[in-house]
Formats: structure tokens, sequence, C-alpha cells
């Protein structure tokens, strides 16, 4: 945001009421993500239920921020950095939306899922959410701050996130091919990685848009990817 | 200068200085104006903006103390001149104003006056055509065609702004500069003298100066933004609007200014 | 607080009320004077346009005036009426004596003897026969029988004679006294004679003063008006001169009176006592006012008119011609008329340039000598019989009817063809 205040008031407050709600939003995104992951590690049935149960709030929260959104505009027509602000909201609200759906969807797998399962998958998936995990608060903090570099740096992890997505399913795979009776669990895991990686992708999305609120510009060329994945997913 | 590879540059502003007095009211003016584009002048109330607007048909010459330096150049012709013509020049650069000013007389007259002081026309009838076809050129013929002989007073506010386009663009001028042309217009005529811009700036270039910001949005190519005189920043509406470069263009399009 | 507040609220009424109040007795006043005035006036003047006749018989008797029986129309012209006139007038009191009979025919005006001719002339069949005639009565008999004239003084401080009025009193009892409108009161010059003295001089003194004033300080001040308007430079020289045309507004009467006795009489020698003089002076004193008019209305006109010419390729001659001065008009015009109404009024510079002159003929041209009505009225109120009075009365009217018609055109001008521009 501009150093100047508006001259409407009520323009402004509705602004920041706007830029706190995104806030508010990643922040109960963050907390069922990192609540799944910890359902899985640490074989945690009430994580989940809890995860299941608040992806309702972060719902409730999109409705509200397009809401505002669509307010803003036919109300106040905003301008350049306004503008600006007021679409990233919008999309951003509907990246996080989708976040805790996906984690959602983990933790109904988590329910599923058997009680031990080997310590070197656990650990892949480890690796792979607590990267997922560490940029998500990282991009929301450049959201706060309206930092691009923090957004651009998140924009380029991509990569190891999906580097680390595949090793985990090399791992799941190893793990499938172990035993037969492995095939229910395993196919749950490897949904729960690739939602893993996807909330990542939605991540790498809300960068996008930080950056794109911050600077004005589109940030150009693909996406860094990582090796071709070993599995394809649903794409 | 800055280049442009698509559209032809009408005119073209350098180092304007425009004194009031001893009151110095632009400051180094450098713009070009495309052919056959609309530009917008905005920026807050003194800023200047109406100034330079008048500055390109010489309208400053009626107050005796505005002084006008620097090069207008308009078809390769500097019309602060000495020998530039202003009769001749405004005839190629028409101007509609804030208020719509028809003349107390009938339509026809309003309309005929143009052509009638710049003899265009050789006979009645192409005075007809002419009249005709400024009117339906303005989107006022079908409304006024049956009482071309009753005073343009009598017309709608919106309806005398488009009267005074169509006197406007009955000498066909190069150049059409509009000043606020849609202050005094409620929202349905406003939109109606938008769409006749866009229409008009096939055949003419057009600035204008507005107050609004949306609608410099959205009958804009172009936008020049004015502050204390000076001209802050000049480029494509979209850029503009979407993401200024100057932090006081930003402060103003978004309503943060002072 | 509360109370302060109430206190203070109630003060702001009672002194809006105070105000008003003021204000509306203000109004009361003004209307009151005026209704005053036009009362004094009126009841005093409206006499005026009734004058005494007396019936007379008169025996045109053909061989007192020398004439034979069928007498042809220059022998009716040249007749002596003077006898049979006399004769009429002495046959009222057939005992009187000489004293007596001076008296009898000092009853009616002396323009009797005319009066007498023109009815044998319209009707030349009353040869040798009586007819009863109508005989202007005396001024002061006219204001006797209008009541308006003492009969309780001691006959020597009276102008009417016991005897006279003995007779006068025998004529109203036989129905010989009649009161008619006064006519000549529009159709008779001045005349020392009260129930003679009418207004046709002055009034065409005055029509005649108006339209060289017109023709001379309209054109004049339009041009100058629209120069200054218009074309001037705004610097110091034109600044002094629109100050210094103001100050002409403010110069007394009097003062242009000066000016038109020392220049035009003195130097250009023109005809004294003549309408020309008086508008030329007349025109001086109008010109700053429609100077000052003309530039109101030109100033009135929507600087977005000239804007408006200007932007469409109009020279500055031609913004002025086609649109500016046009839709000034009304208001120039107005302005010119208000003027002219108060050069018409104007008594000071007309007594100054000898307007003031006695002129019992009507003037044909602004060459001839005429009298104007405001002066009319001076004069009328200087002299000293009884009928004056109310012909001074009745002038005022006239004058105060010619300035409301031409206020009232002003207003309909200024109405009627005032543009209106949103």
């Amino acid at each position: 945001m501009s150093e100047a205040p508006h001259t409407v008031k009520s323009y402004e407050e509705e602004l920041k009421n706007l830029n706190s709600n995104i806030i508010k939003m990643g922040g109960f995104c963050e907390e069922a993500l990192g609540k799944a992951v910890q359902a899985i590690t640490m074989r945690n049935s009430d994580h989940a239920e809890s995860v299941i149960k608040d992806d309702e709030k972060i719902d409730k929260f999109e409705t509200l921020i397009e809401q505002q959104v669509v307010n803003l505009i036919a109300l106040r027509q905003p301008m350049a950095i306004d503008l600006r602000e007021t679409v990233t909201a919008l999309k951003i609200s509907s990246d996080l939306e989708r976040i805790g759906d996906l984690a959602k969807n983990i933790s109904k797998r988590t329910l599923l899922l058997n009680e031990n399962l080997p310590k070197n998958l656990v650990d892949a998936l480890v690796r792979v959410s607590s990267d997922v995990q560490k940029q998500l608060k990282s991009i929301l903090d450049a959201y706060l701050d309206r930092s691009s570099s923090v957004a651009m740096n998140v924009w380029e992890s991509d990569e190891k996130t999906d580097d680390l997505t595949n090793l985990c399913m090399q791992e799941v795979i190893k793990y499938l091919k172990e035993n037969e009776k492995n095939l229910d669990d395993g196919t749950h895991l490897l949904f729960v990685t690739k939602n893993i990686e996807r909330i990542g992708d939605h991540t790498t999305n809300v960068a996008e848009q930080v950056y794109y609120l911050v600077t004005g510009k589109y940030l150009e060329g693909d996406r860094p990817k990582g090796t071709e994945p070993i599995v394809t997913g649903e794409k | 200068m800055r280049k442009n590879g698509v559209n032809m540059i009408k005119i073209s502003a350098k180092n304007v200085d425009v004194f009031y007095g001893k009151k110095q009211a632009l400051f180094n003016i450098n713009l070009d104006i495309e052919e056959n584009q609309v530009t917008a002048l905005i920026g807050p109330s003194g800023c200047g903006k109406s100034t330079f607007l008048r500055c390109l048909n010489r309208m400053n010459d009626v107050i005796d103390i505005c002084k006008v330096q620097g090069e207008i150049v308009i078809n390769d012709f500097n019309i602060n001149d000495k020998g530039c013509d202003v009769v001749r020049l405004r005839e190629k650069i028409g101007m509609v104003f804030q208020k719509p000013n028809p003349f107390p007389k009938t339509l026809y007259e309003n309309i005929s006056y143009g052509p009638t002081i710049h003899g265009m026309a050789q006979s009645k009838q192409e005075m007809d055509e002419i009249v005709e076809t400024s009117l339906k050129k303005a989107a006022l013929w079908e409304e006024v065609k049956d009482r071309l002989h009753e005073p343009g007073t009598g017309l709608s506010g919106g309806q005398q702004q488009r009267l005074c386009i169509a006197r406007a663009i009955s000498v066909q001028p190069e150049v059409i500069l509009m000043d606020e042309p849609c202050s005094a217009l409620d929202p349905i005529a406003t939109a109606q003298i938008e769409e006749l811009i866009d229409e008009l700036k096939k055949e003419h270039t057009i600035i204008i100066v507005t107050h609004s910001m949306a609608q410099a949005a959205r009958v804009s190519q172009r936008t020049g933004f004015f502050h204390l005189g000076e001209l802050i920043e000049h480029g494509s509406t979209d850029k503009i609007f979407k993401n200024p470069d100057n932090i006081k263009t930003q402060d103003y399009i978004t309503g943060r200014f002072g | 607080m509360n109370k302060n507040k109430e206190k203070l609220l109630a003060k702001r009424y009672s002194s809006e009320k105070r105000f008003q109040f003021l204000g509306k007795s203000a109004i009361f006043m003004a209307l009151l004077f005026l209704a005053i005035f036009i009362f004094k006036i009126f009841s005093t003047g409206y006499t005026a346009f009734q004058k005494t006749w007396l019936i007379v018989p008169v025996n045109f008797d053909a061989e007192t005036m020398y004439l034979d029986a069928n007498p042809s129309k220059e022998d009716l012209e040249d007749a002596d009426y003077f006898e049979i006139s006399l004769q009429s007038m002495f046959n009222l009191d057939k005992n009187a004596n000489e004293k007596q009979q001076n008296e009898l025919k000092k009853m009616v005006s002396y323009f009797f003897e005319r009066e007498i001719k023109q009815e044998l002339i319209n009707d030349p069949s009353l040869l040798g026969k009586t007819k009863d005639v109508y005989i202007t009565a005396s001024d002061d008999l006219d204001q006797v029988f209008k009541g308006n004239y003492p009969r309780d003084l001691p006959e020597n401080q009276r102008r009417v004679t016991d005897y006279q009025l003995k007779i006068f009193d025998q004529l109203v009892e036989q129905g010989k006294v009649e009161s008619k409108f006064n006519l000549s009161f529009f159709t008779y010059p001045d005349s020392r004679e009260a129930e003679l003295a009418g207004i046709a001089s002055s009034f065409m003194g005055s029509i005649f003063s108006i339209l060289v004033c017109l023709a001379i300080a309209f054109p004049v001040a339009v041009l100058a008006a629209i120069y200054l308007e218009e074309f001037a430079p705004k610097n110091r020289f034109t600044d002094f001169i629109e100050v210094n045309i103001n100050n002409l507004a403010a110069v007394p009467s009097i003062v242009f009176g000066l000016l038109g006795l020392g220049i035009l009489l003195a130097v250009f020698q023109l005809p004294r006592s003549t309408p020309l003089v008086g508008g030329i002076t007349l025109s001086l004193m109008t010109l700053p006012t429609i100077i000052i008019a003309c530039r109101a209305s030109l100033k009135a006109v929507p600087p977005s008119i000239r804007e408006a010419a200007l932007a469409m390729g109009a020279s500055r001659m031609q913004t002025t011609m086609h649109h500016t001065v046009p839709l000034s008009m009304p208001g120039t015009l107005s302005g010119t008329i208000i003027g002219l109404a108060q050069a018409l009024g104007e008594t000071a510079p007309l007594i100054l340039i000898g307007m003031v002159a006695f002129v019992n003929t009507i003037p044909g041209s602004p060459m001839d000598p005429a009298a104007s009505l405001p002066v009319q009225i001076y004069i009328w109120a200087e002299s000293a019989e009884r009928g004056f009075v109310e012909k001074v009365s009745a002038c005022i009217m006239v004058l105060l009817g010619f300035l409301i018609v031409m206020n009232l055109f002003a207003q309909i001008i200024r109405h009627k063809f005032e543009k209106k521009w949103s």
C-alpha cells in the first residue's frame, strides 16, 4: 500500500479489512496444513477431525472475501494499487480455499490409514510437507510485508518442492510394491503426497499474485519445474 | 521525444511554459498527442490541464495577462509563431466547453454559424447537408430533425452538449478539444457523449480534460496527469490506471491525494 | 447551557421579527409618501381637465358685421365679429352701465370673439339668426365654478367682482354654465391666460428634445460601450476613462446646462430656446447612463457565448457583432429608455439654455423655439393666477404618465427580448 492514506477513511478501512481477512484466512490454512501433516506423522486422528471440521471456516472466509471484493469494485471503483489489491485478494482467497480443501482431503485419508507406516516414508512426507508449510508461511508474510523479493523466492522454490514430491512418490511406490496389503494405504498416501504438492502449487499461485500486487508486473516465463514426476497425478 | 511506431503524432508540445502575469501556471510541458486517439488530461483543480488545453487553440489569447512560451507544433507548424492565423487555427481545432453553450439562436443557426463565417457552403442546399451530417455525427439528428428552427437553448443539457459538439465538427476540424464536457450532465447523457467521443476519434484527434478519472479511463487511450502545473506522467491509459510509475499519479487516481 | 441556548434562539427569532417589522414599515412609509404625493397631484389637478363654458345667445346680425346676405368664405373670414360678440355679452344684462359692461366683457376669455367667428364659419346659415354659443369663461369664473375660489373674501381682494358673481349665478340658475372636457389643454400652446393655456408647445418641445437626444446619445454611447467592453485593452488609461464615465453620470445636470450655454449657444451660435440645443445638452447627460447600461448588459452576456464564437474561429469583430451585441440589446435599449426618461424630467439645463422662454406657438421642428414639460411646470408654478395651480398639477400628471409609459416600455423590451441562456 502507498504511504498516504485515502481521503475517504471508510474506503481505507474496507481495504484494510480485506487485507486482514486474507491474513486470517492464510493463518487458518497454515494451521490446517500443519494439523493435517501432524495427523499423519504423529498418528493423531483428533487433529485430522479438527481439520475436517475447520474447513468450513476457511470456506466462509472465501465467501466473505468475495463479497468484500465485489462490494469494493461496485462501490469504490478501485484504481491502480487498490485495484490490484482487490483483484489479488479475490484470487488469493480462492487459492487459499483450495489449500484448505486439500488439507481436509489429506485429513480424511489420514483417518483411513494404518497405524504403522515405514519410517523412511514418513520422513519423506515430512520433508515435502514442511517445505510446503515453510513456503506457505513465507508467502503469507510476504503478502503482509508487500515483499516482491520474498514472493519471487517462494515462486522459485516450487522447483525444490516438486523434487521432494517425486522423492516422496518413489518412497510410496516402493511401499506399494512391498506388499499387496499395502494397496489401500499406498493409494491414499499417493493422493496425500499429490495433495501436498498441489498445496505447493497453490502457494506458488499466491506468490505470483503477491508479486503482481506489489510490482504491477506478471512473473514471466514458465514456472520452474523439478524433474518430471514418475507417477503422474490426475493431470 | 518518445517514438511511437503505430500512431502518427498530431500535436507535439515542446517546453511549454504559461504565465498568468507573474504567476507561472505551466512548467516545461512536453507532450505528444497521437492522431485519431483520445488523450485524457487529468489532475486536481488548478493543475493547469485546462490551461494546457486552451494553449492548443490559443484561447488563452483572450486573457490579456496570459503569456505562452515554447513550441506547440501541429502539422509541422508552430502555432505560437507570430505568423499563425488564429482564425484558421481555430477552424482546424474545434473546442467543446464545460458548460453546454449553444448560441441563443435556432439549432440550424447554431450549426451553420461556423460554415458561414468560414465560407464553407456555396448554397442553401450545401448548408443543409452540412447541418444534417454534423447533427448525425453528433447523434442528435433523430431527436431534433423536426425542430431545427427552434432555439437551441430549449434542448436538455445532454442534447445541448451534443449540439455544441455538432457545432464544433461542422467545420471539420482535425482536432477537437473538450474541456470537461460532461461535468454538467447526468450519467445517461454522459454515456451518450462518451459513446460519441469513441465514434469521433475515427475522424478526429480528441483531447479531453476531465475530473472524472473513471471517465478518463473509459474514453481515452492515452492519459496525461498534471499536478501543480507540471506534467507528472503520461502514457497509455491502462498503464496509468493499473500501474502508474509515479507515486503522485497513483496517489491521485486512487484518491489519496493531499 | 441548554437554557442559554434557548435564550439565544429566542433572541435570534425576535431580532429577525424586529428586522422584518422595520423593513415592512419602511416600505409602508415609502408607499404612504407616494400615495400622498399622487393624491395631492390628482386632487388639485383633475379639475384642469374640465373647462367652464358660458352659453351666451349671439345674434349674428349681418349689418353689424358689415356683411351682405350671401357672403363668400373670405367675407366671413374678414368680417368684424367684435361688435356682435360685445353685444351678446352686454345683452346678458340690458341695464348694465359702462363699468358693468366692461366687467361683463371680462367674464369670458379674450378668445370669445374668435369662438363666435368659428361658430359662424362652421355654419354660415346662422347669419341673421340668434344662436346659443359656448364661450370659454374667464379663468377666475372657471375657478369659481369649480369651487376653488373663495367667495367670502371682501370684494377688493378678489379678482371677480360682486356684479360678475351676480350675473354668473343668474347664468348658473338658467343652466347657461356648463363644464366640459378641456381639449384645449392638450391642443393650445402656452398662454398668459390660464383658461387658454395648454401644453401643446411644451409637449412637442419635449418630444423633439428627446428625439434629438436619442439620435445623438444612443449611437455614440453604444459605440463607446462596445469598444470599451469588447476591444479596449484593460490598462490604466481605460480604467481612467471608466472612472470618468462614472463621474460624468454623477455630474449635476445644471453643469451640462452651463456647458450647453457656454459652448452650443455662445461658440456654435445655435438658436436659443430650441429643442435642438436642449436635446444636445440632454444627450451629454444621457450619454454616461447609456454607456453604463450598455456595458452592464454586455458584461451580462455570459463569457461562454464569446468563447463559443471565438472557438468556432470567429474574429473578435464577428463575435461582438453576431453574438454579444444582439444579446445585449434588450438591456441597452431599456437602459436607454430609462436614461431618456430621466432626460425628459430634466429642468435645470433647459432653463439655462433658454427653453424657459414664453412660447405661444407650437414648434414644428427641433429648430423652433419651444418649452418642455418640466420647464412648463416650472413656468406655471411661478405664475400668480389661481387658474395655473391646477394646470401645474395637470401638467405633472401628463409628465408622470409619459414617464410611466416609457418605463413600462423599457420593462416590456427587457422581458420580451431578453434571451434566456442556460
